[in-house]
């Protein structure tokens, strides 16, 4: 287990690097620069350029990146809040981000497990239609059309919540968005979970587990929604990372400040460092959830776990 | 069992609803000063203000956009400040002398502190300038100092000749600082209310090193009011009253409770429920309140214009083609039937209500008076383009025009290709949509055909647009050049007219009707920004020129 897990630490460390040069490639090719404004000369221009190192050929830059990224140093913004080291933006931003997207996560997750909990063991009657038309909506309504709706409700019409983001009241202030960017974690888990379980409970060994006279409490959460579970985590891993990195539209409906909205500033603003920066964090949590997510199957289903020591 | 999984299923349903009750009693009753407010200092008198985008920077000398510009100025003072009427007024500025020449200014200050409890000295202002113009520092807006300010050795220090010390200005005591300038610049002690020429603490500013602006602590406060909650690009940030202000008595609110939203929508209900004091709305928002008494029609300051590319589009380049172009162009349509937000329509290069002149009478304020040249006539257009196309030997043009990938220019673009396309007869308009930084690299490296840009106005004289005109000007997109304006522009700027005040004032009519005449830019309109101002609010004073925003006398009522 730990020589593999070595191994999966190293190559993500790989990962990483190759990432971080194919941004900064990314980067070269993106139109405009960070200095593109009206009021610049080119004189002003190749100054800044100079100042920040801009006019060094892209491999020196990578070089110098990576040397000062391992001090903990990600560079200062160019535009989006001048001369603010990255790191700084970053930490006050990411935190938020992660506990909307962690409530998110844990409403989308309980709520979708039991709707499909539901759909499944009432198959075919009246519950399994309303889950089910309840995941379609969920699936297909973009986030941003909840997030509009529900603060016109809640917060504008009704009260019950505030309409924008406000570190004081972080969690009153934060159920509206949360509701909003969880549907859809909630619809696709509910319709994964369903499906598992219909598939689980009429398999074999279920029938067997059933004929010994188990229990029903032992019969469903050892050994149906056990083995449900796998498939469920592997589309949950990836809902995690992208919720958990702040959604653009959400944020900027309710004034969040997360990183999500940040990154797309400084995408439309060329803000190179920032980009590279937070996609760089990106890639990171995303290599980090799915390491996560193994030693979890590992932890579910023991057979997962002994085929790996074995090779 | 199933019963349990519904029973969860409820308890879950209703815990969710519980948490929203709770929410319903701390937000719902007050409404206005607590549930958008970003802050826990803030207080019911505070004034709610919503920006529509982050401030970028809060150091004086970095920052570039209109948004810091008036946080800036919430908290700091320069020697001059802007009046009702955009008037520049002395702020620490006790005592103004000017030589007989008009090259030196010798400025007295008043008796002021730094909210860490130093003195505003001299030395304050010396540091803050000689920032602006450091290669190291890199301002942007160095050319304040230089091009348009014409202080000594601003531009060799900028370009690196010279060091920062050989600037024009020297603090002659704790309290006098003498300014020299290379020729009389007119306007000067109005640009004394920009940032860039705000001062900075020295020893204060050593101390917290690289990040100087980025929180309270690393900020100081001369002004107004204090920055008590920031920070970087942040989305809710606060102000409070600085009662060590030496002017204190005149500032009536409680304290400023700034508000970042970049969806309109949500931006209004804000401003409906009571959370804010003042908004934005966009266009299409109009329609809902425009007989709202609390609506207003803002002026922004920006000219939009279209610029040819006269040197390397040939057709474009013909004189008549041109005029045919702003000829076809419908002004009045675009502001009333696409903007909507109280854009006025504009017939000059220099746009309206921002440059008052020696009689106090506005520089645009007869739009009429190039009316030979620009005007909405379609058939003097299909005149000027039938006589243009003939000496092209064309039958027909085929045009492209970068915009900007934003919601207004897009729409603008629209129309204009339209009106364009139907009036001229052979005419076909293609639009290059681009992200705006593209958009300026594309017209700065003069690889358009006609672009649709702006410029907002860095100080109230004429020269800040036609100052553009002139040969070489990095902003002169389409190339122009004319040998008789820019012995004009020569004159007013550094030549004989420089302290002729009439005498410049009306010559700057005879650069801007060359410009017209010629139709080096297709004038559209000057933009204005549609906002909701509350009924319980008076007082805050709107600023084409850097400081769009000033709350020193605004009132808020209960």
């Amino acid at each position: 287990m730990k020589k593999y897990l070595l191994k999966r630490v190293l190559t993500s460390i790989f990962t990483l690097l190759v990432i971080l040069l194919v941004l900064f490639i990314l980067m070269q090719l993106m139109p405009g620069s960070p200095f593109n404004d009206e009021k610049l000369t080119a004189d002003q221009k190749a100054a800044l350029y100079a100042k920040y190192g801009l006019d060094q050929p892209v491999i020196i830059q990578f070089f110098r990146y990576v040397a000062n990224m391992l001090r903990g140093d990600f560079g200062v913004s160019y535009n989006i809040s001048k001369n603010t080291p990255i790191s700084q933006l970053i930490a006050t931003r990411l935190p938020i981000s992660i506990y909307i997207g962690f409530m998110a996560v844990l409403v989308g997750a309980v709520i979708g497990l039991l709707l499909g909990l539901l759909a499944a063991f009432k198959h075919d009657t009246i519950w399994d239609t309303i889950a089910t038309i309840i995941s379609v909506i969920g699936v297909s309504v973009p986030s941003y059309v909840f997030a509009l709706a529900l603060s016109y409700q809640f917060g504008f019409k009704l009260r019950w919540f505030p309409i924008l983001f406000s570190q004081q009241q972080m969690f009153q202030s934060s159920v509206l968005p949360s509701i909003s960017l969880s549907m859809f974690t909630m619809a696709s888990i509910a319709r994964f979970t369903r499906s598992e379980m219909l598939e689980v409970l009429g398999s074999d060994y279920m029938l067997l587990a059933e004929s010994k006279g188990l229990s029903g409490k032992t019969l469903i959460f050892r050994h149906a929604l056990r083995n449900a579970l796998i498939p469920i985590i592997t589309v949950l891993a990836p809902l995690i990372v992208d919720l958990m990195t702040g959604s653009l539209v959400v944020e900027k409906i309710f004034a969040i400040p997360g990183v999500g909205s940040l990154l797309v500033t400084a995408i439309q603003s060329n803000d190179y460092n920032v980009v590279i920066a937070l996609s760089f964090i990106y890639s990171a949590m995303y290599i980090g959830i799915m390491l996560v997510v193994d030693i979890l199957y590992g932890i579910i289903d023991p057979r997962i776990r002994l085929a790996k020591e074995g090779s | 069992m199933k019963k349990k999984v519904l029973a969860f299923l409820c308890a879950a349903v209703m815990a969710i609803g519980m948490t929203g009750c709770g929410g319903s009693q701390t937000t719902g009753g007050s409404g206005s000063s607590k549930s958008a407010s970003g802050s826990a200092k803030s207080s019911s008198s505070d004034l709610n203000v919503m920006l529509e985008t982050p401030v970028e920077s809060l150091d004086p000398q970095q920052a570039t956009d209109g948004t810091s510009f008036e946080v800036i100025a919430d908290y700091t003072d320069g020697l001059y400040q802007m009046d009702a009427d955009g008037k520049a007024v002395p702020a620490l500025a006790e005592k103004t002398e000017v030589s007989d020449d008009g090259k030196t200014y010798t400025f007295t200050l008043k008796d002021a502190k730094w909210s860490n409890g130093d003195a505003v000295t001299a030395n304050d202002f010396v540091f803050g300038w000689q920032r602006a113009v450091d290669p190291d520092v890199a301002s942007e807006y160095s050319y304040m100092l230089s091009d348009i300010g014409q202080i000594k050795n601003a531009a060799d220090i900028i370009a690196g000749k010279k060091d920062k010390k050989e600037l024009g200005i020297t603090a002659v005591d704790d309290k006098t600082i003498k300014v020299e300038l290379n020729v009389p610049v007119s306007y000067f002690e109005s640009l004394m209310y920009f940032p860039t020429f705000y001062p900075v603490n020295e020893k204060f500013y050593e101390s917290v090193g690289d990040k100087f602006g980025t929180s309270p602590d690393t900020v100081l406060s001369n002004g107004a009011f204090v920055l008590d909650d920031y920070q970087p690009a942040a989305t809710s940030f606060h102000l409070k009253k600085n009662d060590d202000y030496y002017d204190s008595s005149r500032v009536k609110l409680a304290g400023l409770n700034y508000q970042v939203i970049q969806d309109s929508q949500q931006a209004l209900m804000n401003y409906q429920t009571g959370a804010l004091d003042t908004t934005l709305v966009n266009g299409e928002q109009v329609d809902q309140v425009k007989d709202d008494p609390e609506f207003k029609a803002i002026g922004a300051g920006y000219l939009w214009y279209i610029s040819p590319n006269m040197d390397k589009v040939k057709e474009l380049a013909n004189k008549n083609i041109r005029l045919a172009m702003t000829m076809a162009l419908d002004r009045e349509a675009i502001t009333t039937d696409v903007l909507k937000d109280g854009s006025k329509p504009t017939y000059t290069a220099v746009p309206m209500d921002f440059a008052t002149g020696p009689d106090g009478s506005d520089f645009s304020a007869d739009q009429e008076k190039f009316k030979d040249v620009c005007r909405t006539d379609a058939s003097a257009a299909a005149d000027y383009w039938k006589k243009g196309l003939e000496e092209l030997g064309e039958s027909k043009l085929e045009l492209s025009m970068v915009v900007d990938a934003d919601d207004a220019p897009q729409k603008v673009a629209a129309v204009v290709q339209q009106q364009l396309q139907k009036a001229l007869p052979g005419l076909t308009i293609t639009l290059k949509v681009e992200p705006k930084k593209q958009r300026v690299q594309d017209m700065q490296d003069g690889n358009f055909q006609l672009g649709l840009t702006r410029w907002g106005p860095d100080y109230a004289d004429p020269m800040t647009y036609l100052g553009m005109w002139v040969t070489d000007n990095s902003n002169n997109y389409g190339l122009w050049s004319n040998s008789d304006y820019d012995k004009i522009i020569a004159e007013c700027t550094t030549g004989k007219l420089a302290t002729d005040t009439q005498g410049r004032w009306d010559r700057l009519y005879d650069a801007e009707k060359i410009v017209m005449d010629d139709a080096v830019i297709f004038p559209l309109y000057t933009q204005c920004n549609a906002e909701m101002v509350s009924s319980k609010v008076t007082g805050i004073e709107y600023h084409p020129v850097a400081l769009n925003r000033v709350y020193k006398d605004a009132v808020k009522s209960e």
